[in-house]
């Protein structure tokens, strides 16, 4: 039995136990659901296993020198290639993604830039208070969820902030007070005990509460009357008596803050609301933390940062990179791409309509290790071994901490790895004279 | 009926874990599905008809409605996945995932299967 660490999300839970004998995983002990369906791929009937190409219509199996080389080909054809996903391969395989890149003077991002990496983005111009889970284990007393269903989505964070006992927090869970702020009741509201505040927000009035707070900060006897966005003035004064009164606390971060609500940026004026609190409080701080779905979302970001100083939406020409603004969805929009390479995701179904038939128009170089509605419509098809179980890896956890992951068995069909797929066709194009 | 559109993060209606672990039928049963307020249920009159045919500016899909008490009454919620991503849409070059205006209708008409959704895809 060794422990472990789990890479079925952005927690990358340290302490699960595996049963293994190096060629098949017996038992797993510790993980939820999450990291169990993580294990379960491993030996799932719509695993890939070996290379297909299109032809008619129909994806076929190939063999990885045919695959390579048809990839080879369309990228050779291509003069705007685009590369995206990565945030389930480890930092190695985002380095490669990067230097494919680089080679082929192409454009490259990753699922951060439509998630977690638009608060990092914001907070060029803003700053931002981050934390790290051993802080908010540690010292935490307040944790909100705002906009964030983190039972289901990051199912043990909740474990290991709200109901452990750290340092200054001997007491555990009596003495931390949990806020959800969501218009929906999500399972993460069943964890809430009496002391714990539930705010049923309307709908898309983020954006108001937030304005509200930051006009009335810490001003408790000048809440308006008849309360803002779906709240009473009770619960706003309870909001706000537990904001500026915290020892320390934390805010996660949801997707229901990432969409825009009126044309406004609601993460910009939720950086500057956590600011002005700052700056007036008296006791401790607020600090925030994103909540990445991916296994190695924020991977990216500081693989991309440390090379060339930028988070993601990386452009290159003459191999070099390029000074521009743009992102990933402006790309798509404008067709501005001839090719697609997806690593470990699936635009088709993640990105709306308008753009996944834009996608769909032009040819897709899919490497991944699972059905998906992209491998419906790919040219080519590389199957990948599991970042985490059958392959190492360096990752960072969602609070920017790196975590090594280690290889446990190995691959079925000595299936390679993101990092080598990737490096094989550098190699590859290397060979034959560059893009 | 005019609704709110918010598509949702769920355990038990994950996509990547039905293209993995489950199959054809699986994955529609458990994606192709809205979730709405059990009076606004009523409202839209199902009599044994619990497809639901939602419109927003972005497109149009037939899933089956799900009675759920816990989502607020006025709103829409989809697991985030293929169908829900057909009314979903971009405006100013930004993802509009939440809070998206849509008209929901009962219907005789079948639910969208993926086949269905990517050959709309493709032919978009």
């Amino acid at each position: 039995m060794k422990r472990s660490v789990c890479s079925g999300c952005s927690l990358l839970c340290d302490d699960i136990m595996v049963k293994s004998d190096g060629i098949y995983i017996d038992e797993v002990f510790g993980a939820c659901l999450k990291g169990k369906e993580k294990f379960d791929q491993i030996a799932s009937q719509h695993r890939i296993l070996s290379p297909m190409i299109r032809k008619n219509e129909n994806l076929q199996k190939a063999s990885w020198d045919d695959a390579i080389q048809r990839v080879i080909d369309l990228i050779k054809k291509s003069k705007k290639p685009l590369i995206y996903g990565l945030s389930n391969s480890s930092c190695e395989a985002q380095l490669k993604g990067i230097e494919l890149a680089k080679l082929i003077n192409g454009f490259i991002d990753s699922n951060a830039s439509i998630c977690q990496g638009k608060v990092l983005d914001n907070a060029i111009n803003t700053g931002i208070t981050l934390t790290t889970i051993t802080e908010i284990i540690n010292k935490a007393d307040l944790i909100i969820l705002w906009g964030s269903n983190a039972a289901e989505s990051i199912p043990r964070l909740l474990n290991k902030v709200l109901f452990s006992r750290g340092k200054f927090r001997m007491t555990g869970r009596e003495i931390k007070t949990l806020i959800i702020i969501d218009p929906v009741k999500t399972a993460s509201f069943n964890t809430m005990g009496v002391r714990d505040v539930a705010l049923r927000i309307a709908p898309g009035k983020d954006l108001e509460l937030i304005k509200v707070l930051k006009e009335e900060c810490c001003a408790l006897d000048s809440i308006p009357s008849e309360g803002a966005a779906g709240l009473d003035k009770d619960d706003m004064k309870r909001l706000l008596q537990h904001l500026s009164g915290a020892e320390y606390g934390v805010i996660f971060v949801g997707q229901g803050i990432l969409t825009p609500q009126k044309n406004s940026n609601l993460i910009n004026e939720l950086l500057e609301l956590v600011q002005m609190i700052n700056i007036k409080q008296e006791r401790g701080r607020i600090t925030l933390t994103m909540m990445g779905g991916h296994f190695n979302m924020t991977g990216f970001d500081h693989v991309a940062l440390s090379m060339y100083g930028k988070r993601g939406a990386l452009q290159f020409r003459d191999n070099q990179i390029s000074d521009i603004d743009d992102t990933i969805i402006k790309k798509i929009e404008r067709e501005d791409f001839d090719c697609s390479i997806f690593i470990g995701t699936d635009p088709i179904s993640h990105f709306p309509m308008s753009l996944s038939s834009k996608l769909a128009k032009k040819p897709i170089i899919l490497i991944d290790n699972r059905d998906s509605a992209t491998l419906q419509l790919s040219s080519i098809v590389l199957p990948t071994a599991i970042t985490g179980i059958e392959c190492s890896g360096l990752a960072y956890r969602l609070d920017h901490i790196p975590i090594e992951l280690k290889k446990i068995i190995n691959p079925p069909n000595k299936i390679p790895t993101d990092e080598e797929i990737l490096n094989q066709i550098i190699q590859k194009l290397k060979s034959e004279g560059g893009s | 009926m005019e609704f709110i559109l918010n598509t949702v993060r769920r355990i038990e209606n994950d996509q990547s874990k039905e293209f993995s672990l489950g199959d054809r039928k699986s994955l529609l049963e458990k994606l192709a599905i809205a979730l709405i307020n059990p009076k606004d249920f009523d409202k839209l009159n199902p009599n044994g008809k619990p497809n639901l045919k939602i419109s927003s500016n972005f497109g149009i899909i037939i899933v089956k409605g799900v009675a759920d008490e816990d989502v607020p009454e006025g709103t829409v919620l989809m697991p985030i996945s293929i169908w829900s991503n057909q009314i979903t849409g971009v405006e100013n070059s930004e993802l509009i995932y939440k809070n998206i205006k849509v008209d929901v209708v009962v219907t005789e008409e079948q639910i969208n299967d993926l086949n269905s959704v990517i050959n709309k895809i493709k032919e978009a």
